[in-house]
């Protein structure tokens, strides 16, 4: 009676191990494209990317370097996390190389009250940070035209959601900051490995098959 | 439940139960949690329906057609590795295709694996009927399925968004009903569709 | 809410009767007896009389858009009412005043400038769903204004929060949008004045703002008697003692408890909704429980939640628990064994 068992479970592994030959690729792919898509959004020049790793104690940081056309560095782009009104929101920054402003925002993943919270992925909220500096730290401010270089406009209504977004990238940039000194992002350059390249792989790896 | 023998007349009730008489969420109440986290709009109802099709329908094929090889003390964890398998197909199949539904539907994919509407249809029925029957069994309690959730979906998606299909049905004088995405519209909905069904049965039984 | 079944109840349920609370309540409220068929009117009459200060208050802040509110909700609830009661062929009980009550009430929990149809579907939700799906007067858990603005709240939360300077609406068109005490002590810790609190001139909800004259119907209610002294004393009360540990650490941080008792619902929720007789418990020990957790938790919510304003869910929340709370505080049977009561 067991031997039954053993055969349903030998023969769903193998198929299991067939599809996922098949549609790991392809996923990893729509991941990387997810990624990629929103890298170039926050740095607008960049044309690929290459990413900074470092890993102290248990935990591992990253950003990702972008590139423009010549393989210049253009900024920095990465993620920063943390919890909003309902749950996780996701961002992912452009920080400039100089380490002063931002480049741009993109909201990766929210769950935010639709038509009140999740209007900080609109266009008009992400297009706030472009410019705005990160010293002493990012803050909103309400009801109001912002004042300072280092301010945003809360959206009416979702300051929760709004102040979410500011504290989240706050966090980021000084971990950044921390982790990733100016002087120090070259040499850190773990991985070099652009993403067109990366590309290219891929299509060959599935040639090849 | 005898052995069917596949004449047409029972393999047409076999499939037209699911479509009313026993419809999954709101007569047997079973796939409530997909029912109630996934319909927020239509295309995501219809996507996780179709999902479930899928799942149900192979398992109930393989195990209809194992039924008489898998020895009866270990038929359960027999089927649910069987389960568990079409599952994560489906899931890749989605993440690798259609990544934005995949994320939508985000960890409800990987959970049909518990939908009652599987083990259930795989212990009620394909363990004890031929292939033909339980194919007929599959689509019709997938399809009504697919239909219910689509029913909800369109209702919140109508009342929470102003769509349907993300169309705009209703015009700007229309103020969305913002309850309607969120949990609680879901248990509203529910609720009133459970209503309205038994409402609807009630009326027929007093006809006939 | 509902202030004949209160009336009738102190009259014939005297507290910790041995009969079930819910059982006592069906009878009168399905068949009152002579003295209060002569006197549901009157009894109405006295509440409504309560809110009129509120109501005046909030024409006078707000302007007559606030008394075009107070009218569509009552309107609405009432033929709500009728409808349910005329489907399901029930004795039309319309003119018992309760959804007139629940109404005004609900009206007093919006903000000024909302609109009328969300008005008119707040009214339809807190009738429909909230009163009449379970059964009608007296066996509604959640006391149905309450449950109706929680329902606009999670349909409508942009208009639902969408404030209005006090003694603006009238002057122009486009009214100034303005943030409430709460809203300002939560996100930009500013503590509004206390005289302004105390008589109203802040933005918030029609009914809410004016502390005075939400006072003035309480104490007019409680010299009536038709309030049960313990609901309100112990949720402003507790209200006011768990704000204030907090207060005394860090007076910067965490406003007064005299702020947190006049801002907001705290009054018009206290006086007039977690003394609603249908939905709070029946034994002296458990109104004290359900007042005084109910007005922690507004605080927790107040200070460490995610929303400026918590009195509606606590109340929501602690009607909830009502049921249980009546069961494990009724006073044991004389000679009855502990085990038997559960």
């Amino acid at each position: 009676m067991f031997l039954n068992l053993t055969v349903v479970g030998a023969v769903s592994g193998v198929i299991l191990a067939g599809v996922f030959h098949v549609a790991d690729p392809l996923i990893q792919a729509n991941k990387e494209k997810e990624l990629k898509e929103a890298i170039f959004v926050v740095l607008p020049e960049a044309k690929d990317y290459k990413i900074i790793e470092k890993t102290i104690g248990q935990e591992t940081f990253k950003v990702y370097e972008g590139l423009d056309a010549n393989g210049t560095p253009v900024g920095l782009a990465f993620k920063a996390d943390g919890g909003g009104f309902q749950g996780n929101v996701g961002v992912m920054v452009g920080l400039n190389l100089d380490y002063l402003k931002l480049k741009g925002i993109k909201i990766l993943d929210q769950v935010e009250t639709p038509g009140l919270g999740n209007r900080i992925s609109e266009p008009a909220f992400e297009e706030q940070f472009k410019g705005i500096e990160i010293t002493p730290k990012v803050e909103y401010i309400k009801n109001r035209k912002p004042e300072k270089p280092n301010q945003i406009q809360a959206i009416t209504g979702a300051t929760i959601s709004s102040s979410a977004v500011v504290s989240n990238i706050n966090r980021a940039v000084e971990k950044v900051l921390k982790e990733f000194p100016k002087d120090e992002v070259g040499r850190l350059e773990k991985e070099i490995r652009p993403a067109s390249a990366t590309a290219r792989e891929k299509g060959a790896e599935h040639g090849g098959k | 439940m005898a052995e069917n023998n596949g004449n047409t007349y029972s393999l047409w009730h076999e499939f037209k139960k699911g479509l009313w008489q026993d419809i999954p969420p709101f007569r047997l109440v079973l796939g409530t949690c997909p029912t109630l986290a996934v319909t927020n709009s239509v295309k995501n109802g219809i996507a996780m329906g179709l999902a479930t099709l899928f799942v149900l329908l192979g398992s109930n094929i393989i195990i209809s057609a194992v039924r008489k090889y898998v020895a009866p003390q270990v038929r359960i964890a027999a089927y649910v590795v069987i389960i568990a398998l079409l599952v994560t197909v489906a899931d890749m199949f989605l993440a690798a295709k259609f990544p934005p539904i995949s994320k939508a539907l985000g960890p409800y994919v990987p959970l049909i694996v518990v939908n009652c509407i599987i083990l259930g249809r795989a212990e009620a029925f394909a363990q004890k009927n031929p292939i033909i029957p339980s194919i007929m069994d599959a689509l019709g309690i997938g399809l009504g399925f697919t239909m219910s959730l689509a029913t909800m979906g369109s209702i919140r998606e109508l009342l929470g968004f102003g769509s349907i299909l993300q169309f705009k049905v209703l015009g700007s004088w229309f103020e969305p009903w913002i309850v309607m995405i969120l949990p609680a519209g879901a248990f509203l909905v529910f609720g009133s569709l459970i209503a309205l069904v038994n409402y609807i049965s009630s009326r027929k039984a007093e006809g006939a | 809410m509902d202030k004949t079944l209160e009336k009738t109840e102190i009259k014939t349920a005297p507290e910790g009767g041995e009969g079930a609370a819910g059982a006592e309540r069906l009878i009168v409220s399905s068949s009152p007896h002579f003295l209060d068929a002569e006197s549901i009117p009157k009894i109405m009459h006295t509440v409504v009389m309560a809110l009129v200060p509120a109501m005046a208050a909030s024409v006078y802040f707000f302007g007559w858009r606030a008394l075009l509110l107070i009218l569509v909700c009552v309107g609405a609830c009432m033929l709500t009412e009728w409808a349910f009661q005329k489907y399901r062929k029930k004795p039309i009980k319309v003119y018992d005043g309760s959804a007139i009550i629940t109404g005004i009430l609900l009206a007093l929990t919006l903000p000024p400038g909302f609109p009328i149809f969300g008005a008119i579907l707040g009214s339809v939700f807190a009738i429909g769903i909230g009163k009449q799906l379970f059964g009608g007067i007296g066996f509604n858990i959640f006391n149905p204004a309450l449950l109706g603005r929680a329902f606009l709240m999670a349909t409508y939360p942009v208009l639902m929060t969408t404030w209005l300077e006090p003694r603006t609406v009238a002057k122009a068109v486009d009214a100034v949008s303005a943030a409430t005490p709460l809203a300002m002590m939560k996100f930009e810790a500013k503590f509004a004045p206390l005289a302004d609190l105390f008589f109203g001139n802040v933005s918030g909800s029609l009914g809410e703002t004016s502390v005075v004259a939400i006072l003035i119907g309480g104490l007019y209610l409680r010299y009536k008697g038709y309030i049960n002294w313990k609901l309100p004393l112990g949720y402003l009360g507790s209200m006011a003692a768990f704000s204030a540990i907090f207060w005394f650490v860090n007076p910067a941080k965490y406003p007064s408890p005299a702020f947190h008792i006049f801002a907001g619902g705290a009054m018009l929720g206290a006086w007039f909704m977690v003394t609603d007789m249908v939905t709070s418990p029946t034994t002296a020990l458990g109104q004290w429980i359900f007042a005084i957790v109910g007005g922690i938790i507004a605080v927790i919510i107040r200070l460490f939640g995610g929303l400026p304003e918590g009195v509606m869910y606590s109340i929501l929340f602690m009607n909830a628990f009502v049921p249980l709370i009546n069961k494990h505080t009724r006073p044991r049977v004389f000679g009855g064994s502990l085990k038997a009561q559960g």
